[in-house]
């Protein structure tokens, strides 16, 4: 061989070598400084990205220092264009290649994360595969400039059909990969939508994210319905009470007791004797039945005395007795009777009402019947506290302490010896139920327990 | 046992339909409550499937009561006229006016009563006997058993003393009552219980109308949509006190430009109806503000436009026995003016959820007063429209009836469920 043919070998081979030592070169740089960004970025798909365009970045100089080398070469100019041609096509391949390999990997790795099960995974890798596969024959087909158009066509009007046939699919599993993209909330966090639904997410899926609510209900929400509506995210839990809170209500049936008084002497005689269901009945009815109403409705006795007998004075002093002040009905019952006697003593001429319009003395019966309620924690009860019934409010504020004789309401005491949370208890406690509506009653209890959670 | 021929619209309204004006935690004590009842047969007896109070409310509530999921039933009594005439008779009588009913009467009564009870099968885990008609089905107690309640749908609390001395002898054999009202109950050695009638706030009486078809019922009646308007809605009865309502609105019409309706039907059982109306006629004259309107019974859609247009809405009874009308003008959020008799008083609290009065001077002092502050009119009638929603309306009825048939045979005051 003639000094020149070795060097019409050596110099596309020496162009080989170099690209060769350049590609290492290159890739070191490129992947020490890609590494250290995505770390700082802290994206969870920065290995797989890393680890799968390693080998292929250093192969695509390869490829390169392969075309120029034939470019350099003595071969022909047909010959140089087929080769050329060649090494595009293996460019091309292994683009598609890697493409296919990243978005396998990075799929696995967020359908996985969302407990996608392994079955979709399988179909939607195939699918992402299929579809770059022939996006990768389509480039090849027209690289080699074959006639394309009828396939696209063929191709477009089938993934249009299955487009339309999955689309709410679709929507859900692409909301899906928002929502954890987004982290707009995680297992175990408690969330409320604008929609009202509210609970504890326990599990997001591909397709639907499912909320245990305070009822103890299982709702399943799809994830498009999740990403267009609002959410409040109240984060993780608060400190549980071991003893969860049941929110009970109750109902009541009035027992008419046949009992009538026409006059101050005759109600003092019948409510000597009355029943305690009696005693709670009358000095809580009116609240009961006008809980809308404010300020502090009137006991029916001071009510009665005033609308039927024209007895003012003795009407005040009986709307005054402060029905707080006393921890149990018979000391309430002794109060009533008091200031009745004292006013006997002073005005001994009784009044008598018109017939029809007697003081009919009812007796109040109740149902406790338990809610599928319970808040094991101050945000659980607040939220709560917003839906039940004023029934419910009515039996844990002011049944429970004077009828069931609680010493405080049940609010408190749960605030008290299931949380430790003696400072709320106490303000809870201090505020005077009497003197406000019962929805009054629900806001400003609501607002002391969110000051306290915020 | 006869078919039950309920109207259909009211198969048509489900409990559900009720959340969104009573919410749903309601409705779900309601669904709860008959679960506490399941497999328990409540059999309901009455005199009619149609016509009257009782019928109407009995319609209404068995659907409801077997979407609860609770086996309510309902059967009638049959009789000829005879029987039907003395029973009114009763009705009268019980209410406190005064009746002749002689012994064969009675005996008659007895013998279509027993005739009754050979007939009809009793099926129920509680029997719940309505009204004085059937009330001897209580014999039945010794050999059949179970629980029995009387439900009296009216006003007792004066009734005429034979007749009450007649009927209490059975009504004692009970075990338990139930009243409409507190001044209706009696001295009996048997539980009694006061559960309230109640409104129907899905039906053609009482559901949300558009301003077209309110418009187009004043249109019909040549009414002014731009003037105020005071109406009073009952029969053609002097207990209702027609005349005493248009001498109330003459002397507030001297200060307020204003027109009243008087509208009502006639009670075919009730002679007076016509001569009433005649007088009523000739009192109103040749006042251009004065309509009365003559409507037929099932009229619902009309009377709720007059109710939905009124500015003031009167019940000026003489005597009522729980006066529904004032509940359904109430749910409208109207002002009311309306005497203090009967069951009045528990649905207005003078100057909280309405005015109440005691004479002509008093409705027309009421009535300029609410032409003349139309922000204290709103305030009333508000209030009244939430008192109803909390304790007239037809799913508090059912609650109170599912309450009673759980707290049958139960002596304590607090009932654990």
């Amino acid at each position: 061989m003639t000094q020149e043919s070795w060097i019409n070998i050596i110099v596309p081979v020496a162009i080989v070598l170099a690209f060769l030592i350049i590609g290492l070169w290159a890739r070191r740089v490129v992947y020490n400084n890609l590494q250290s960004k995505l770390t700082k970025m802290g994206w969870g798909g920065r290995g797989v990205l890393i680890q799968s365009t390693r080998g292929p970045f250093f192969f695509w100089f390869l490829i390169l220092g392969c075309y120029v080398a034939v470019q350099v070469s003595i071969l022909q100019e047909n010959i140089k264009e087929i080769a050329g041609r060649v090494l595009a096509s293996i460019f091309i391949i292994s683009i598609i290649w890697l493409l296919m390999i990243l978005t396998e990997r990075l799929l696995n790795l967020y359908l996985i994360e969302i407990k996608t099960p392994s079955r979709p995974i399988r179909y939607i890798v195939n699918g992402v595969r299929i579809t770059l596969l022939v996006l990768g024959v389509l480039i090849l087909i027209d690289f080699w400039g074959w006639p394309v158009t009828p396939i696209i066509l063929v191709l477009a009007a089938a993934i249009l059909t299955v487009i339309v046939a999955t689309r709410d699919a679709l929507a859900d599993i692409f909301s899906g990969f928002e929502l954890v993209a987004g982290r707009t909330f995680k297992e175990g966090d408690f969330i409320k939508l604008g929609s009202s639904e509210e609970g504890y997410v326990t599990d997001m899926g591909w397709r639907n994210t499912l909320i245990k609510t305070l009822d103890q209900q299982t709702i399943v929400i799809p994830n498009s319905k999740l990403v267009r509506d609002t959410i409040t995210n109240f984060g993780r839990p608060l400190t549980k009470s071991s003893q969860p809170f049941r929110f009970f209500t109750r109902l009541q049936l009035k027992e008419l007791t046949g009992l009538r008084a026409a006059s101050v002497p005759e109600l003092l005689k019948v409510l000597k004797n009355a029943p305690d269901s009696v005693i709670y009945y009358h000095t809580h009815n009116f609240l009961e039945e006008h809980q809308y109403l404010t300020p502090e409705p009137a006991n029916d006795f001071a009510l009665w005395v005033y609308d039927s007998l024209d007895l003012p004075v003795l009407s005040e002093k009986l709307a005054n007795i402060d029905t707080l002040e006393y921890t149990s009905l018979g000391a309430l019952r002794s109060a009533i009777i008091t200031v009745i006697e004292r006013y006997l003593a002073d005005e001994p001429k009784a009044k008598t009402a018109k017939a029809g319009v007697e003081f009919n003395f009812i007796k109040s019966v109740i149902a406790v019947i338990p809610t599928p309620y319970y808040a094991s924690d101050l945000r659980e009860f607040v939220e709560i506290l917003r839906k039940i019934t004023i029934d419910s409010l009515y039996f844990h504020i002011f049944e429970s302490r004077l009828r069931l004789k609680s010493k405080s309401n049940d609010f408190s005491t749960w605030m008290r010896t299931g949380l430790g949370e003696n400072d709320l208890a106490d303000q809870i406690e201090k505020l005077v139920p009497y003197t406000t509506t019962l929805e009054g009653l629900r806001s400003t209890i609501i607002r002391q327990v969110e000051k306290r959670i915020k | 046992m006869t078919d039950i021929s309920i109207n259909e619209q009211h198969f048509q309204t489900k409990i559900d339909d009720y959340a969104p004006v009573v919410g749903k935690n309601t409705i779900d004590e309601l669904k709860m409550l008959g679960r506490h009842l399941s497999g328990k047969v409540i059999q309901n007896i009455n005199s009619t499937y149609s016509g009257g109070g009782v019928a109407e409310i009995l319609n209404r509530m068995m659907p409801l009561l077997n979407q609860l999921g609770v086996d309510a039933r309902w059967d009638v009594i049959q009789g000829n006229n005879d029987f039907f005439d003395i029973t009114k008779k009763f009705h009268n009588a019980l209410q406190g006016q005064s009746e002749q009913v002689s012994d064969d009467e009675l005996a008659l009564f007895i013998e279509v009563s027993h005739q009754n009870m050979d007939r009809l099968k009793l099926v129920g885990d509680i029997l719940f006997i309505h009204d004085p008609q059937p009330i001897i089905f209580i014999e039945k107690k010794p050999e059949y058993g179970r629980q029995w309640v009387w439900r009296c749908h009216i006003d007792v609390s004066r009734p005429d003393s034979r007749i009450w001395e007649f009927i209490k002898q059975f009504v004692v054999r009970y075990d338990a009552a139930i009243f409409s009202a507190p001044n209706f109950a009696q001295q009996l050695p048997i539980r009694q219980f006061m559960i309230s009638p109640s409104i129907d706030p899905l039906s053609e009486k009482n559901r949300e109308l558009s301003r077209g078809q309110i418009d187009a019922v004043l249109n019909k009646y040549g009414l002014d949509a731009e003037k105020p308007l005071v109406v009073q809605i009952s029969r053609f009865d002097r207990l209702k006190d027609p005349i005493g309502v248009i001498d109330a609105f003459e002397m507030a019409q001297k200060s307020s430009d204003c027109q009243l309706v008087l509208a009502g039907g006639t009670a075919t059982d009730d002679p007076e109806c016509a001569s009433v109306l005649s007088e009523v006629r000739e009192r109103a004259g040749s006042n251009p503000d004065i309509k009365i309107l003559l409507i037929p019974p099932e009229s619902d859609l009309e009377i709720n436009a007059l109710q939905r247009a009124a500015t003031v809405i009167f019940q000026k009874s003489l005597r009522e026995g729980f006066g529904l009308t004032i509940s359904e003008a109430l749910w409208k959020g109207k002002p009311v003016v309306a005497s203090a008799v009967g069951g009045i008083p528990l649905q207005i609290k003078n100057k909280l959820t309405g005015l109440l009065c005691y004479s002509v001077e008093g409705a027309a002092y009421a009535l300029r007063q609410l032409l003349a502050n139309p922000d204290y009119a709103r305030k009333l009638g508000d209030n009244g429209r939430e008192h109803v929603r909390q304790h007239f309306l037809i799913t508090r009825h059912v609650r109170d009836y599912l309450l009673l048939f759980i707290s049958l045979g139960k002596k304590e005051e607090v009932i654990y469920l």
